[in-house]
């Protein structure tokens, strides 16, 4: 997710509160499934059902950023886009290595939600070297 | 891009913060084109002439001109 505090615009603040919005049934979700709530689902029907309801935060987090985005001014604009982007990149090329190193190299398989949790990750690790829209 | 804007904030009084209420943008955006972090729109460019009721070239250097 995106750094809070520094910023106080009310594209922020909307951002804050989507991101809650969003990623408090996630957590209650995930914690829900690793306590075993949904261990009697069968069919497969339920089980995309589960899999899409999981899912749904996720988009609307990317909902949430790309909307600051569209709300934000021209400078928060560019300087998002090009932390999302340098993060997307390095994201699906650090994925993609992994993804190649199971095939050929026999590396444990690792789900592929995973790339969302990475890709913040990245996000937070290359947005302070970001700090120009040039 | 090279430009004069604290100059003419400073000389004004005008904080940051000011300054992008007036061009309704964040005051991170103000800082970044006085630190030259970011190049202004054409729009945005106009409506920071026009507060300062100056010609743009004379606020933004134009890198193109020698």
């Amino acid at each position: 997710m995106l750094a809070i505090g520094k910023f106080h615009s009310s594209a922020h603040r909307r951002y804050v509160i989507r991101t809650m919005a969003f990623m408090i049934p996630y957590v209650l979700v995930n914690m829900g499934a690793i306590f075993g709530a949904f261990d009697d689902i069968r069919t497969p029907v339920a089980a995309w059902a589960l899999a899409l309801v999981v899912s749904a935060p996720v988009v609307g987090q990317i909902w949430a950023t790309l909307a600051l985005m569209a709300e934000s001014d021209e400078f928060v604009r560019a300087l998002v886009a090009r932390q999302f982007i340098v993060a997307s990149g390095v994201a699906m090329a650090l994925f993609s290595v992994w993804g190649f190193g199971e095939s050929y190299a026999h590396a444990p398989h690792l789900p592929g939600w995973l790339i969302y949790p990475l890709f913040w990750a990245v996000f937070g690790v290359v947005s302070p070297f970001i700090r120009s829209t040039r | 891009m090279k430009n004069r804007l604290k100059l003419l904030r400073v000389e004004r009084g005008w904080t940051q913060e000011q300054l992008g209420q007036a061009l309704s943008v964040s005051r991170q955006a103000v800082n970044a084109l006085e630190t030259e972090k970011h190049d202004p729109s054409l729009d945005l460019a106009y409506r920071i002439a026009a507060i300062f009721e100056r010609p743009i070239e004379e606020i933004f250097e134009n890198p193109h001109v020698r």
